[in-house]
């Protein structure tokens, strides 16, 4: 089976993404911009189902592979 | 009979010594994935309270409300004059300034730096605390010069029938 890095490093970014808008959305509360907030709050929501879909997209490939052979 | 002590069993039959001791706590490439969903989950479900925060300030629930009240009749206050009165409790002092004919602004006047009285003077057509020369603009409420960072929170007043009223603060912005 071929190491396929794509998942892990999607999901780094993903992560990472998640890290910075929570960020922001604290800042932005305390500062009172709160349809930005909302804004990240969406953000950092949706990032979460595409998370777990990159997850079970890479599980996949895994075991198909291995079915094959 | 075999004698089994201490020994592994046929690979067939192997349910009990199947727990490799040594792989137990290494993450592969799977759990560490795994691992990464889950923070994400994390971060979504943690993003959660501010938001519902937010928009329960944007649906406005957090405007308090307090009994009008009377501060002054106009013609006891002439144009560029001030009047202090408390707004919203007895403890809350406050100035109101006559800056035009039909314009008043009123503030909380405990300043934003130690809270001393924050006074209106006339001749410098500024708002100065006096303990450390902190100065305020009279349109906005925002600091001009001294140590106070932030602005005075402002209240909003309403002229009706040659009366002045305190109607509510306005919430306090940074």
């Amino acid at each position: 089976m071929k190491r396929s890095y794509f998942g892990v490093i999607s999901l780094c970014a993903i992560l990472f993404m998640d890290i910075v808008f929570m960020q922001l959305l604290v800042h932005q509360y305390f500062h009172q911009n709160y349809k930005i907030v909302l804004l990240f709050m969406f953000c950092n929501i949706i990032l979460f189902p595409i998370a777990l879909y990159i997850y079970k997209q890479e599980i996949n490939k895994g075991g198909q592979s291995h079915e094959k052979k | 009979m075999t004698d089994w002590n201490n020994n592994l069993p046929k690979n067939d039959d192997n349910y009990t010594h199947n727990i490799n001791r040594n792989n137990e706590r290494s993450l592969d490439r799977r759990g560490f994935m795994k691992t990464l969903v889950g923070a994400a989950g994390v971060f979504a479900v943690a993003s959660l309270p501010w938001g519902t925060l937010a928009a329960k300030e944007l649906m406005g629930l957090s405007d308090k409300e307090y009994p009008r009240q009377k501060i002054v009749d106009i013609t006891n206050i002439a144009v560029g004059d001030s009047v202090e009165f408390h707004f919203p409790s007895e403890h809350d002092s406050a100035v109101l300034i006559r800056l035009k004919e039909n314009k008043f602004v009123a503030y909380q006047n405990a300043c934003t730096h130690l809270r001393c009285p924050v006074y209106w003077v006339k001749d410098q057509q500024e708002m100065v605390c006096p303990c450390h020369h902190g100065k305020f603009d009279v349109q906005t409420g925002e600091p001009t010069a001294g140590p106070p960072r932030r602005a005075l929170p402002e209240i909003i007043v309403e002229v009706e029938s040659n009366s002045v009223y305190a109607v509510r603060v306005k919430r306090y912005e940074t």
